[in-house]
Order: C-alpha cells, then structure tokens, then sequence
C-alpha cells in the first residue's frame, strides 16, 4: 500500500509524523523556517498551491493518523489559540488549520460557497468523475447479460449461437428444397393436367365424344330406287378413311373404330350401328379435301361404284366442317391398358 | 461547494445526456472511474487534514487515471487483463477505505 504518496492530493503523505514533531510540521506546512508567531501575519498571502510544497519533502514526518488527529486537537490551544478569529473568518482552509478540526474544516469548506481556483480545477476533475461513473454505470447496466460476461462465457454463448444458427441454415436449406420440388411438382402436375386434356379431346376426336370442325368435304348420296347397299357405304368409308379423314359422320351417326353398317330389314336402306338411315345419306368428313375428293372421284372409285347404281353423288369441299354427332364414351369391360 | 456541484452536474449530465464512449476508452473507463475516487477520497482526506493542495489534486487524479488505465492496457496486452483490473481494484479499494477511515475519524471523531 502506498497511500502515503502525493497522489491521493495529501502532499505530505497520509501519515503523520509523531505527536513531538507535530508543531515543526505544522510550521513547515505554513512556511519554512517560520517561527509560530509569524502565522497571522503570513497567511493571507499564501495561496493553497504553494503551502504544502515544502512539507512533502519531510517523508520523515509521517506518522499514523489518529496520532495526528490526537495531536492537531491541542495544539491549536497550546500555540495558534489567539488566532482563531481573524483567520477563519478570511475564508482560506489555510488560515484556519491549526484552530479548526476536519469536521469544520469540511463545513467551511462547502458551505460560504467560494469561486477559486482550486475549486474550480476540483469541480472539473469531479464533472469528468461523475461524467464517467455515469456512463459506466449506465452502459453497465443497459445490456448486463453479455457486457458482465467472463470471456469464457461469451466464448461459449458465441459457440452456442454459431451451431444454433448453423442448424437454423440446415433447416433453412431443407425448407427451401422441399418448396423447389413442392413448386416442381406442382408445375408437372399442372402440365400434366394439360397434356391429358388435351389428349383427351384428340381422343374425344377419335372417339366421337367431341365435336369436331374443319376442313373437308360433305358427300351427298342420293338412291332414288334404294339400290345403295351397306358395303357400298362401307367402302366409301374405307376410302375415306384411307385418305385420311379424322372425323366422318352419317347423317347424324358418328362413325368411330366400332361402326357397322348393316343392309336394312327388307333390303332397302342401310343401318349404321343400329340406326337406321333415311336417305338421302349425307357424309361429313373431316380431312384434307384435296385428298379426300379425288379418292372418291378416281376411276372405278367409290363415285363411279354408286352412280354405276343409279344413285346420284355430290361431294363438294368446305372450309369449315363441323361433325357434331356425338357418341357416348364407351368403358371397356375387359380390356385394359398395358401401361397402367 | 463548487467541486460537489461539479461531481453532481457530471452525473447528472452523464445519466441523461447519454454521451457515447469510443469503444477504445470503454474497457479502461470502469479501473479510472475507481482510481478517480480513489484521489478523490485522498483529497478530501487533505481537505480534512488541511492540507489540500489543487495541484497535487489535479496532478494525482490524472497520474491516478492514466495508471491504471496503463495497468489494464498492458494486463490485456500480456493477456492477465481481468487479473491485473482485479489487483488495480484491490489496491485501490484498500486506499480508499484507509481514506474513507481517516475521514470518519475527522468527521465522527470515531
């Protein structure tokens, strides 16, 4: 412990020197080489920078507290009792040291409030003190869970925070893979979902279960004596189909993979899949009609075969063809898809 | 009087206007807040003895401060900061009781 250093304000060291040097310190506190009857008539002029300078090249001085204490009390009554009153009331610490205790000494000194220099270098040195006690205290106090933290405790927060957020990115990548192939698959399903659709009106098409429209061609057949037989038909249906047409219809019987024609009861007439047609019988194709037309016109064709029976044959092209007759879906009962 | 109001003013002060530390003083603030007090409790101890003197106030406060900051920077440096911030406010707390009792016997006469 070094509280006896100049540091801590006191020039002369905490401790004070023993009761029989007392008077001498006291002496040279004031002025060095002073006898006691010259205090009075010095003190007015001292400034409290220079009072204490000589004394705290006196290490030899020192002694403990208490002994000072002791010895402070009376010695104001044995040397300096005379000048209590002129001193004090000069209002320097100075002046009246040897009458006052501490105890007035502090009381003087904080209550007729005097702006001197020293009071004023105090005062800034106990702003800055108090300047900084509160913002340690305030800083202190604002985020005490980590700023109190040992090092190895931050140490292991920080590690803790760094696999918590290690896991959280895990997690993070995982999420953000599942909604990718959630967002994937709900792309291909929606596509899917179209490509069936439009699958299933080609083999509506097909089927006859859509209405079809396009360009083609329309044959008209007319049998005024009824010699128009069904395989008659069915080889016009043959040549069309050769020529590639995709949708044809009878007189509002739509002919699909299933159709037969069949010669009506009594020989006159024809039945397509049951139904049987009036005449005249009337085609609608769906095809390309430069090649549906000229099958059907080429020699010894289907055109020639019919008008060969008295019958009478128009096919005329069309832009727009629109074969409306429908069929209803028919559920296979045995056959079933390989691939499924 | 004028220096309490000035510790007073510097609390106040610090606790609502809220100044901002550079992070470089922060750790050194709290051991030269404590060295403060400790010359501040040496003053007064002097003011009670009599003996006070502003210049060797003001030359043990800073001396006071800028040691024991130079303490802590060079305990971080060696890398016994925390052990050497502990022993500066040992040493230090030490001083300021021994003050603190040498005032209470001015004040109280016990």
């Amino acid at each position: 412990m070094n509280d006896r250093d100049d540091n801590d304000g006191r020039p002369e060291g905490s401790e004070r020197p023993a009761e029989p040097e007392r008077p001498q310190s006291a002496d040279g506190r004031k002025a060095p080489g002073h006898t006691p009857a010259q205090p009075p008539a010095r003190t007015p002029a001292q400034s409290p920078g220079e009072a204490p300078a000589p004394e705290r090249r006196s290490p030899s001085l020192r002694s403990e507290l208490p002994a000072e204490v002791r010895g402070a009390r009376p010695r104001p009554a044995a040397t300096d009792g005379p000048e209590p009153g002129g001193p004090g009331t000069a209002g320097q610490v100075a002046d009246g040291e040897r009458e006052l205790t501490g105890r007035q000494r502090l009381v003087k000194g904080l209550w007729p409030p005097r702006v001197s220099r020293a009071q004023l270098i105090v005062a800034v040195l106990l702003f800055v003190l108090g300047l900084g006690l509160a913002i340690q205290v305030r800083s202190h106090s604002d985020n005490s869970a980590l700023r109190g933290a040992r090092q190895e405790d931050l140490v292991r927060i920080l590690d803790e925070l760094d696999s918590r957020t290690q896991r959280l990115e895990d997690e993070k990548q995982g999420l953000e893979h599942q909604r990718t192939e959630l967002e994937n698959s709900s792309d291909q399903a929606d596509e899917a979902r179209k490509q069936t659709a439009e699958k299933e009106r080609q083999l509506g098409i097909l089927a006859g279960t859509e209405v079809a429209q396009g360009p083609g061609i329309t044959m008209t057949v007319t049998d005024p004596k009824g010699a128009v037989q069904a395989d008659m038909l069915l080889d016009a249906i043959q040549e069309l189909r050769a020529a590639g047409a995709e949708a044809i219809q009878v007189n509002g019987v739509r002919v699909v993979v299933n159709t037969y024609l069949t010669d009506a009861d009594g020989g006159k007439g024809v039945s397509v899949d049951g139904h049987h047609l009036s005449q005249p019988y009337r085609f609608k194709v769906i095809g390309k009609p430069q090649d549906l037309e000229p099958a059907l016109n080429i020699p010894g064709g289907v055109v020639q075969t019919l008008e060969k029976e008295q019958a009478t044959v128009t096919v005329t092209r069309s832009e727009k063809v629109v074969v409306d007759a429908l069929r209803a879906a028919h559920q296979p009962d045995y056959a079933q898809s390989s691939s499924q | 009087m004028i220096a309490v109001l000035g510790l007073v003013v510097g609390i106040v002060v610090g606790l609502f206007v809220r100044p901002e530390v550079p992070a470089v003083v922060e750790p050194y603030l709290p051991i030269a807040v404590v060295a403060a007090l400790d010359a501040v409790f040496g003053g007064l101890r002097a003011m009670l003895d009599g003996i006070f003197d502003d210049k060797v106030f003001v030359v043990s406060f800073l001396s006071n401060v800028v040691v024991a900051a130079l303490i802590v920077f060079l305990g971080d440096k060696l890398g016994v900061g925390a052990q050497l911030s502990t022993g500066v406010v040992v040493v230090l707390g030490i001083r300021i009781f021994s003050n603190a009792a040498a005032i209470r016997r001015h004040v109280f006469r016990a």
